[in-house]
């Protein structure tokens, strides 16, 4: 058999890693020039705009799940974590429905004090998900799973299937204010992508993260604490899904009982699209926000279109599939590299 | 024998009903390299577990440097100056040479107070580490999952003779290594002896055992069945303790 790659040289090579590397953000560029050449009325900045603004939420909730996934694990819970922290919010901070309308002064410390409601309920349910799998062993999968349905029954009790409407407008102010076009909602998600893509690349923690999911007992023998890190990362995933309901709150400017549903599957096919293998240890978190962009600019071209709504679960799915098999033919290339 | 670095006294594992280690009793000096042989499920790799603080024992006790030692992780033998080659690799395929290399111990530099992985430093290191072996790994880039089995090795042989500590553990070091890497290795060990550490190194081969060794520790059905001077016997005898034959090649302990 012929063997092309054998005299591949060093620069093409290294050119076909870097395109295998960051084949979401050459797909997302794909798709938008498509778009924005096939779709009247695409190409505008506005439009851009709106793209990004849409996928501030389910960014948050996939950089929490690229995390667990990095690491070789899986948090189904992130969606029912999302909704609980928003509901938690909403309860308190909304002055109708079932909210209580609590007041705080000054009005700005209503901003922290919620923002921080949000990630301590997410923490808190991450640090039992996180429990459970170290200590009791049992499978992510089927723990997240019990999370994601009793967290997701929780705020239905909490809200007795009611809803909280008209958040104080001091928390509101973020989803309001725009910063060069954008919400400052979308920042946030931004920021949280910089700051966690950083993380994951150049401290100790995040390198400990990425080969825990690539050889579990060869970290542990290498004298890495993998317990405390796995722990951790639960901590973390729950309580950026914590972040993701309070901006659902914002955006929504209170919270219902199935506020988020179907936020999860969203999130699973960006993270996957994004290029996190799901057998752990391979994936980057730029990568991810290019799949959850992606996602959106899928989405803004339906609407744009104006196919039904009901058009995007098909594509979404269909969208999983490819990355599925793309993932597995990006193996196979770079198996013929090596 | 030199000063004893680690001395096992009477050391027992069970799983269970079944015990896997029946009460072993050996020690090992500084600077001294022992070759622990023994049939395949004899209980070296529990034994090395062990010691490694991979597995706890059930009963017994390890003395280190003299002192009560018993580590509860890896992480703790480690401290304690501990290294261990296992006998499949514990390399993460899915980073590069670096990174396996500085596996649990980065060099970081503070960047506004966080800890930041000093990727150029650490490069420097492991360049300066593998030439100095004569081991040649391409690009130290590359992830591990593109290298093969002998460079693999390489990186942890490569990895325990830079970190050293007190004590060398290996469990079937040279599984994957070609002839000439094999010998490298085995001038390695005698390297690291050199400065004063200890070796314990499994093998399955003889030849590599009388190569290496100053001692001969044989374990057959979880009892020490043989402790050798190396000078002092020869492979048809340690092949007797091996299969038990006979128990008349074992001299005094130490």
């Amino acid at each position: 058999m012929r063997q092309p790659d054998q005299h591949m040289n060093p620069r093409t090579r290294r050119a076909l890693e870097f395109v295998l590397d960051n084949l979401v953000w050459f797909m997302l560029v794909f798709v938008l020039v498509v778009f924005s050449i096939a779709i009247p009325n695409y190409f505008q900045l506005g439009i851009f705009a709106n793209i990004i603004e849409a996928s501030s939420v389910l960014g948050v909730m996939s950089i929490g799940l690229a995390l667990v996934i990095i690491t070789g694990h899986m948090d189904l819970s992130v969606e029912s974590v999302a909704a609980l922290s928003a509901m938690a919010v909403g309860i308190l901070f909304c002055s109708a429905g079932i909210g209580l309308g609590v007041q705080l002064h000054p009005e700005w410390l209503m901003v922290p004090v919620s923002l921080l409601i949000a990630l301590a309920v997410g923490g808190i349910i991450g640090a039992i998900n996180g429990y459970l799998v170290v200590k009791v062993k049992m499978s992510a999968f089927i723990i997240t799973l019990a999370s994601y349905i009793w967290v997701r029954g929780l705020v239905l009790v909490i809200s007795g299937g009611r809803s909280a409407q008209d958040l104080a407008p001091a928390i509101r102010w973020f989803g309001i204010q725009r910063l060069l076009g954008l919400p400052l909602t979308a920042w946030i998600a931004i920021a949280c992508f910089v700051v966690f893509s950083l993380i994951m690349a150049k401290t100790p923690f995040g390198r400990h993260l990425i080969m825990i999911g690539g050889n579990e007992t060869a970290t542990f023998r290498a004298g890495i604490r993998v317990n405390r890190n796995l722990v951790i990362a639960f901590v973390l995933a729950g309580a950026i899904a914590g972040l993701a309901g309070w901006l659902l709150a914002i955006r929504t400017s209170g919270a219902t009982a199935n506020l988020g549903v179907g936020l999860l599957f969203n999130a699973f096919a960006a993270v996957v699209i994004g290029g996190v293998s799901l057998k752990g240890g391979v994936g980057t978190l730029p990568g991810v926000y290019a799949g959850v962009l992606l996602l959106s600019a899928i989405n803004t071209a339906i609407n744009l279109m104006g196919l039904p709504a009901n058009f995007t679960q098909v594509i979404h799915g269909l969208l999983v599939l490819a990355a599925v098999l793309l993932d597995a033919f990006k193996q196979t290339i770079r198996q013929r590299l090596a | 024998m030199s000063e004893p670095l680690l001395v096992l006294d009477n050391v027992t594992k069970n799983y269970g009903a079944i015990e896997a280690l029946k009460g072993i009793s050996f020690s090992i000096g500084k600077g001294e390299v022992v070759a622990l042989l023994g049939d395949n499920g004899a209980g070296k790799s529990t034994l090395v577990k062990i010691i490694a603080g991979g597995l706890e024992p059930t009963s017994g006790r390890m003395l280190f440097e003299g002192k009560e030692f018993l580590a509860k992780s890896p992480a703790e033998a480690k401290a304690a100056g501990i290294e261990t080659v296992y006998q499949d690799l514990s390399l993460c395929t899915n980073v590069d040479v670096v990174a396996n290399f500085f596996m649990g111990r980065e060099i970081t530099r503070k960047f506004l107070g966080v800890p930041v992985l000093d990727e150029p430093a650490m490069e420097q290191v492991v360049e300066k580490a593998l030439a100095s072996a004569g081991t040649r790994i391409p690009s130290l880039r590359t992830n591990v999952e593109h290298l093969s089995g002998g460079q693999r090795q390489a990186i942890e042989l490569n990895r325990f003779v830079h970190f050293g500590g007190k004590l060398v553990l290996l469990d079937e070091p040279f599984a994957a290594l070609g002839v000439e890497q094999t010998r490298r290795g085995l001038d390695m060990i005698r390297q690291v002896a050199r400065q004063g550490i200890g070796v314990v190194i499994i093998t399955h081969i003889m030849q590599q055992a009388f190569q290496v060794a100053d001692r001969i520790v044989v374990i057959r059905q979880g009892v020490v069945a043989g402790d050798v001077a190396r000078n002092k016997t020869s492979p048809d005898a340690v092949i007797d303790m091996i299969t038990g034959e006979t128990l008349a090649g074992a001299g005094p302990a130490g």
